[in-house]
């Protein structure tokens, strides 16, 4: 499982102060649509499954099945390219460590989904180090709602990793260097980081790491087709 | 007859116990002219109503069995399929719904939507079957549409617009306001044939105008022509109609009706609404699986010259032998038709091909695309798909999963034990999930299925069909075994007392197998196994793998490799050889560490979003894993994987869990090695027995 480690996008953070993301803390992941924000957080969550913690995916776009088949995709890439030979085990492993909670048809909301994680606490045990939300509306929020998604990441002791869409055509960023539609509360992420095509390639580049000033440019490079961290 | 598919309707009438559902479905033959009388369910006058063609149904007063009939209204051909209505028979249910092409649910005006109508309603949602609502037995005490409507919205989801407003409740109710024609509908003559409109009276009119804009408000969201008509003022009855048929079809709009089946009030509108409303054959894309492309999802036509494609969604056993029910998909049928079937490629010739109508039937010549007939004396299993033999499509999966429990049944009595022989037989052809066997040690007679209620129902339907009682084992579940690491293997097999003896070696290895139950790997040289004896190794080994040494399961994922041996030019025979390669596994198994297997089912419980937590607790207590947990509003779907051997009485616990507000199913997803604690207990009431 160290294998993966080595070709997570994560490996972003071991350039970041705290290396993680932490626990009461929340990130988030920005691009525009159609680059790979889902595929790049579920990576996000391998490498926390990987790490041997416990996850719970949240989708508000996407049915379980979607998901999971996002997850079968990426994994059979990961096997592949790792060239894993105990993939049946490894693939119950991340199974039995991952629970998907979905919330169609706008059915979202923060009462619920805290309801949701004090039943897997309680009733069945399941503990999770990570939340990964996909799918959630940073346009129509405000604060408040971050503010209490920091709580509940307190109160649970877990991260919550976003993914945020930003657009082409929206090319304002705040004074900190933080695009729309983060610009507003970036105060109460720890992490930002944006998934940027360019002609060069893909990258992930840091946009907020915690409290520190960023002075110069900290990126890795990804391959596009399967968002492994390209070595340079 | 009518023969153009756009004037054909494929319906059933879905609802919760006792909501009136048969009384409903009697009305409509009556008022369509197929039946002259009208008779209760549970019938004073002894005949019963005539949807209800069996025993069961008769003597319960509800409907298991999904007979089939067909009516004319206003020059529309009715097909109607009267499903099920207890949460128990939902296979039946399911069957039903496959070939529907739209539903009228019926709730009760005063217990309102029940766990039976939400059960119902997912099936018809999984389905994606549209649907009108009629609100029945509003004469009743304690009636009340207005709250039903209410709960459609709240707790089905449904995006519900009454059609209709009553006039007068309970014991004064007399008939129904048309919100689209604005007027007072009444129902005279004995039996209420005769439809007689007035003006709306003075008192109900407030009531009637709010309702109504209530409906054009809905109605807009699905028709610019309406929206325009709206702002101008100038809404015809054909812009309303249309719009509704549109949100209906598409299964974002319910048009709600109201009446009494049982006082005879609001029927025909009800009729009307069918045709307006729900969609005809034409308006519905089916899809099949071709066979010749691996199944590859193929798209149909409704045209009655396309190549056939018939589904047989129910046999049934009439008093003038097997009558086999068939949805036309494509194409058409006529008498003297050759069919083929998809599963077997046997064919068969189309003799009497008849319309039913519950118990008594009509001879016809042709049938076209989207019509429901029934055939005699086909020899098929219900599921398969017939067509002219151009095309090899397949309308289900080919692929029928393994029974995954299994239980001993010997009848009560010797009329019993003439009687389960037929039955048998008979479910075996009905569903081929459904095996039945002799075991060859105990002489018992073994069923096995995919679950506990789906036994226990075969185990009913003997009782109550064909008179056969049985007495049941506990439950079985098919256990296997596997080996978890390579063994090798040298057997000498060597027998010499008096006349001809017997010898030969065999040496090798086994290893665990990722794909597949078994594999044989011939690797001798030289001829030191002679080439006419290999087969004999084969099969001694095969003949090992019926039954594991471990717990006497079969064993699975093995691959056999033979490298070496050794024969006698006299005394070695295929007798020989198989003996040696039995001695072989039984030499090498226990080395390679064999382990045992159990199903692991694929869970999906559906519930009100309230319980999801004593859901999720109940899985848990199985041993079970939980995968996902997906709400959408009022409901949430939570799917896990739970050993089967965990998963008997669940459908009581999860009842009471629940308040009979939840539902699950379940299907084999796949075969994962026991816990040890399990296993140990396993190999301990083995060496019991």
């Amino acid at each position: 499982m160290e294998k993966y480690l080595k070709i997570s996008p994560l490996k972003i953070l071991e350039k970041s102060s705290h290396k993680e993301l932490g626990k009461g803390n929340l990130g988030v992941l920005i691009s525009r649509a159609g680059v790979g924000k889902t595929s790049c957080l579920i990576h996000v969550a391998l490498d926390r499954l990987f790490r041997k913690g416990k996850i719970v995916h949240v989708s508000l776009k996407d049915t379980p099945e979607k998901v999971i088949s996002y997850y079968n995709v990426i994994c059979l890439d990961v096997f592949k390219s790792l060239d894993m030979e105990d993939e049946q085990e490894v693939r119950t492993f991340l199974d039995k460590n991952r629970i998907i909670l979905a919330y169609l048809k706008e059915s979202f909301e923060l009462d619920r989904l805290s309801k949701n994680l004090k039943n897997l606490t309680e009733d069945i045990n399941f503990k999770p180090d990570t939340l990964i939300i996909d799918g959630f509306d940073f346009e129509e929020s405000d604060s408040n709602a971050f503010e209490e998604f920091k709580e509940m990441a307190k109160e649970f002791q877990i991260e919550i990793w976003f993914s945020a869409l930003s657009h082409r055509h929206i090319n304002k960023v705040n004074e900190r260097g933080i695009p729309f539609p983060c610009s507003n509360f970036d105060d109460l992420f720890n992490l930002i980081i944006q998934l940027q095509p360019t002609q060069e390639g893909l990258f992930l580049k840091l946009l907020k790491d915690n409290e520190v000033k960023l002075t110069s440019d900290i990126t890795v490079r990804l391959d596009p087709n399967n968002f492994f961290v390209i070595e340079q | 007859m009518i023969s153009d598919t756009k004037y054909l309707r494929n319906i059933g009438i879905s609802a919760h116990i006792d909501s009136g559902k048969t009384t409903l479905t009697e009305r409509i033959l009556f008022y369509t002219k197929k039946i002259f009388a009208v008779h209760e369910v549970r019938g004073k006058d002894g005949v019963g109503a005539k949807m209800d063609s069996m025993e069961l149904e008769k003597e319960r007063g509800i409907t298991i069995s999904s007979a089939a009939t067909y009516c004319e209204w206003n020059g529309y051909n009715i097909n109607i399929i009267d499903t099920p209505g207890h949460v128990d028979f939902t296979i039946e249910v399911e069957r039903a719904l496959r070939v529907l092409d739209g539903s009228i649910l019926v709730l009760c005006a005063v217990g309102g939507v029940q766990s039976q109508s939400i059960t119902v309603d997912r099936q018809m949602n999984r389905n994606k079957v549209p649907r009108v609502a009629f609100i029945n037995k509003c004469d009743r005490s304690g009636s009340d549409p207005y709250r039903v409507v209410d709960q459609l919205r709240k707790r089905l989801n449904h995006n519900a617009v009454l059609m209709q407003t009553p006039i007068g409740l309970e014991g004064n109710f007399s008939g129904v306001i048309d919100l689209i024609g604005m007027k007072a509908v009444y129902f005279e003559e004995p039996f209420g044939e005769k439809v007689k409109t007035e003006e709306i009276p003075p008192s109900l009119l407030d009531e009637a105008m709010n309702k109504r804009e209530e409906l054009l408000d809905a109605a807009s969201m699905f028709s610019d022509k309406l929206m325009e008509a709206i702002l101008e003022d100038s809404v015809t009855e054909e812009l309303i109609h249309e719009a509704v048929r549109k949100g209906t079809i598409s299964r974002e709009l319910t048009p709600v009706f109201i009446g009494s089946a049982y006082k005879n009030i609001g029927i025909q509108p009800l009729l009307d609404s069918v045709i307006n409303y729900l969609p005809s054959p034409v308006d519905i894309e089916n899809k099949a699986l071709d066979m010749d492309q691996e199944e590859k999802e193929v798209s149909l036509f409704s045209k009655p010259d396309a190549p056939l494609v018939a589904l047989a969604f129910k046999l049934e056993v009439s008093p003038y032998g097997q009558l086999t029910y068939l949805r036309i998909y494509q194409g058409s049928i006529k008498k003297g038709d050759n069919l083929v079937n998809t599963r077997n490629k046997n064919k068969i010739k189309v003799g009497r091909l008849v319309r039913m109508h519950a118990d008594e039937m009509e001879e016809i010549s042709k049938a076209n695309d989207g019509d429901i007939i029934a055939l005699f004396g086909v020899d098929c299993f219900s599921g398969d798909t017939f067509t002219d033999g151009s095309i090899n499509y397949a309308m289900t999966s080919m692929l029928v999963p393994e029974p995954v429990i299994s239980l001993t049944i010997s009848p009560k009595d010797s009329k019993s034990n003439n009687n389960v022989a037929k039955a048998l037989n008979r479910f075996i052809r009905e569903d081929p999930t459904f095996r039945s066997w002799v075991d060859e040690e105990s002489g018992q007679t073994i069923i096995s299925g995919m679950g506990e209620l789906h036994l226990e129902i075969y185990v009913e339907r003997m009782k109550r069909e064909f008179g056969a009682e049985v007495e049941t084992g506990i439950p079985q579940v098919a256990y296997r075994e596997a080996i978890s690491r390579m063994a090798e293997f040298n057997y000498v097999h060597k027998k010499q007392t008096g006349g001809a003896g017997q010898y030969g070696r065999v040496a090798g290895f086994m290893d665990p197998l990722d794909e597949g139950d078994y594999e044989f790997v011939n690797q001798i040289k030289g001829g030191v196994i002679p080439t006419e004896f290999v087969p004999a190794v084969d099969k001694g080994f095969k003949s090992c793998l019926k039954k594991g040494i471990l717990i006497g399961y079969p064993v699975l994922k093995v691959r056999i490799t033979v490298n070496d041996g050794q024969y006698h030019p006299v005394d070695s025979s295929e007798k020989a050889f198989t003996q040696a390669a039995v001695g072989a596994f039984k030499q090498a198994y226990l080395k390679a560490k064999p382990v045992i297997l159990e199903p692991i089912m694929k869970v999906s419980v559906e519930c009100p979003s309230e319980f999801q937590g004593n859901v999720m607790a109940s899985i848990n207590q199985r041993r079970g894993m939980i995968t996902s947990s997906a709400e959408d509003g009022v409901f949430t779907t939570v799917e896990a994987e739970v050993p089967l051997a965990e998963m008997f009485g669940y459908a009581t616990a999860l009842r009471s869990l629940t308040q009979g507000k939840a539902e699950f199913t379940m299907e084999f997803s796949k075969y994962l090695k026991v816990p040890k604690s399990v296993e140990e207990e396993l190999i301990s009431k083995h060496k019991e027995r």
